[in-house]
């Protein structure tokens, strides 16, 4: 046998090397396996525990304002919404599309939707496919708006809280919101109309290899 | 296996061994053996960089650049053009596909020069003139170039990556180029017989 | 699981261009070593005398593709994040006749035509240019062909997933097919000896 093969031209010797590993190819499973679904429900379990995977709107709003890059922020919500008004510096990626989506894996991504809920589903699958620093807006797009467009002043705040209001004032002011000075104007928040979303967007440096361009030849 | 490697390592000496002795061209590698070559540095791109070889997008860039230089309001009014300049903040040309081309144009000629193969000239039939042979080059470049664009891709963007990842479009693609090549060969073999 | 690398971001766009020219250093010899420099060889293939383009492109497929799927199986690679075009069928099989076409009367394609001007073929630039006509044309047509362009689009198809059958069986049929088709070109190297170039270059 080994005679016989040390006998063969080298395309011979090529062609049933080939052929060898088409047909090992056959049982040798799905090469699609890697990608699909592992969990560590342990780790899962405790990365919500202390709220370690959720960020804060007010940080959120912090590390926008000080124009921190190291992040990719994602709206979770549909086309049409993401259009209306969203956080500045995020791209859209509805979560029915997210498993396509090019995000790096070992990127810090901050998920956000309306609340918390599609955000969490979203946190589970990059979980799943093994994103290392996912995070959840906590709260989501509601919070925001109550918190960072529109805060109210507290009612009876201590020194301390109004102090914070002041700062509130100025951050709300920068994304184009508005404090609210009489606590009881539910209605007012809702005659304003939300700010436009290119108001900060036009300084967003696009992300390395995002270009429209294709990938193709 | 070894034997294997053996044969390997030889087809690629062969070419150093006998420098100082003959000037004269090499013949060509044995061409499962480049094969191989070439279908390992086109899996080094899909494990580098997640993508396949490419050619004709290089000289697309080029052709948007120069429609961008030259009429600036025509070529961005036209999607294809856009589509090659990016977002105007980062030079088109530092792209992928660029680079990658001028590597293919260098490592060319690096194994032209090792195998003695460059050699200004024209390469044609025996029976056709300089001059016929130039402007079939050109007609048959510019068929080329629309074809390319048309399909997405060229043989090496459709054919030869694509096809390594089964992508549906690239084999039936590359059926048509060889049913396109065969259909055509027949009219054309005064130029090459 | 960490490939593709660029995709994990183990390094960025900067690095990736002096990566691409590396990559095509690579792509050119090869292509260069294989003959692919020679319109004449190239033509060959179409005259049935030298079956170098056949040979190499299949052993080139079948090789990156047993790379990509054991790679995959193992664990190695992910697939999912490698970038496939979708399919235009009409667009691409219309593209791939005209590309067939001038092919024979080119002598060459892009990558090949980069080659044989870098090794001094005075027709390979002619070609060069060529193609830059030929997209220039296509460019200042694209809005007339836009709708075409864009027609008949079936989303990423790979052949596994269009045809029905599984990843493996299709690798395996591909090994299959090329095996068979280099069989058939010795052969018909042998037969048409009298149309090969190579013997007279």
């Amino acid at each position: 046998m080994k005679k016989f093969f040390s006998e063969l031209s080298t395309n011979k010797k090529l062609a049933i090397f080939g052929f060898m590993l088409g047909l090992f190819a056959l049982t040798a499973g799905n090469p699609y396996g890697g990608t699909s679904i592992k969990v560590n429900e342990k780790e899962l379990a405790l990365s919500t525990v202390g709220n370690s995977d959720k960020v804060l709107v007010t940080d959120l709003a912090d590390w926008i304002i000080k124009a921190k890059a190291d992040y990719e922020l994602v709206d979770l919500r549909s086309e049409e919404k993401y259009s209306e008004y969203t956080i500045p510096n995020s791209q859209c990626i509805p979560i029915a599309q997210l498993p396509q989506s090019e995000l790096f894996r070992n990127q810090k991504i901050v998920l956000f939707s309306d609340d918390n809920i599609d955000a969490a589903k979203a946190w589970f699958i990059l979980k799943s496919k093994g994103y290392k620093g996912v995070y959840i807006l906590d709260g989501g797009l509601d919070v925001w708006k109550e918190k960072v467009l529109f805060p109210k002043t507290p009612i009876n705040g201590s020194e301390k809280e109004i102090a914070q209001f002041e700062k509130m004032k100025e951050v709300a002011t920068y994304f184009g919101g508005q404090a609210q000075t009489d606590s009881s104007s539910t209605e007012i928040k809702q005659q304003i109309s939300l700010p436009t979303t290119n108001l900060n967007s036009t300084q967003v440096t696009v992300p390395k290899g995002k270009k429209k361009k294709r990938e193709g030849c | 296996m070894t034997s294997l490697t053996k044969t390997f390592t030889k087809a690629f000496e062969k070419d150093e061994s006998h420098v100082h002795i003959e000037i004269k061209a090499k013949p060509y590698s044995n061409p499962y053996l480049v094969g191989i070559g070439l279908g390992l540095v086109l899996l080094a791109a899909f494990v580098i960089m997640g993508r396949g070889l490419g050619a004709s997008g290089a000289v697309s860039t080029a052709v948007a650049v120069t429609v961008n230089t030259i009429a600036p309001s025509h070529a961005s009014g036209n999607q294809f053009y856009t589509e090659y300049l990016g977002d105007g903040k980062t030079s088109p040309f530092k792209d992928w596909l660029v680079f990658e081309v001028l590597g293919v144009i260098a490592g060319g000629f690096l194994s032209g020069s090792l195998a003695h193969r460059v050699k200004k000239g024209v390469d044609k039939g025996p029976r056709v003139s300089n001059r016929t042979r130039l402007i079939y080059a050109f007609v048959g470049g510019g068929l080329m170039g629309f074809g390319a664009k048309l399909a997405r891709g060229c043989t090496s963007g459709q054919a030869l990556s694509g096809g390594a990842i089964l992508n549906l479009g690239s084999w039936a693609f590359m059926m048509m180029v060889f049913a396109g090549g065969y259909a055509a060969a027949y009219f054309l073999r005064r130029q090459w017989l | 699981m960490n490939a593709p690398f660029y995709k994990f971001n183990l390094f960025g766009f900067d690095v990736s261009l002096i990566i691409a020219f590396a990559i095509g250093i690579g792509f050119g010899f090869m292509l260069e070593r294989g003959g692919f420099g020679s319109a004449r060889i190239l033509a060959a293939q179409f005259y049935l005398g030298n079956m170098r383009v056949l040979k190499v492109m299949f052993t080139a497929i079948v090789t990156a593709m047993l790379g990509i799927f054991y790679l995959s199986v193992i664990g190695y690679l992910d697939l999912s994040l490698i970038y496939v075009s979708n399919t235009y069928i009409l667009p691409q099989v219309l593209g791939g006749l005209i590309l067939g076409v001038g092919f024979v009367i080119g002598g060459y394609c892009p990558g090949t035509s980069m080659v044989a001007f870098s090794t001094g073929k005075i027709d390979g630039l002619v070609y060069v240019l060529g193609v830059a006509f030929g997209i220039f044309v296509f460019g200042e047509m694209f809005p007339m062909l836009e709708g075409f362009f864009n027609s008949t689009d079936l989303g990423k198809q790979t052949l596994p997933s269009f045809l029905g059958l599984s990843y493996g069986l299709v690798v395996f049929l591909v090994v299959v097919m090329a095996i068979g088709a280099f069989i058939a070109a010795e052969w018909s190297e042998k037969k048409f000896a009298d149309r090969n170039p190579e013997k007279s270059i």
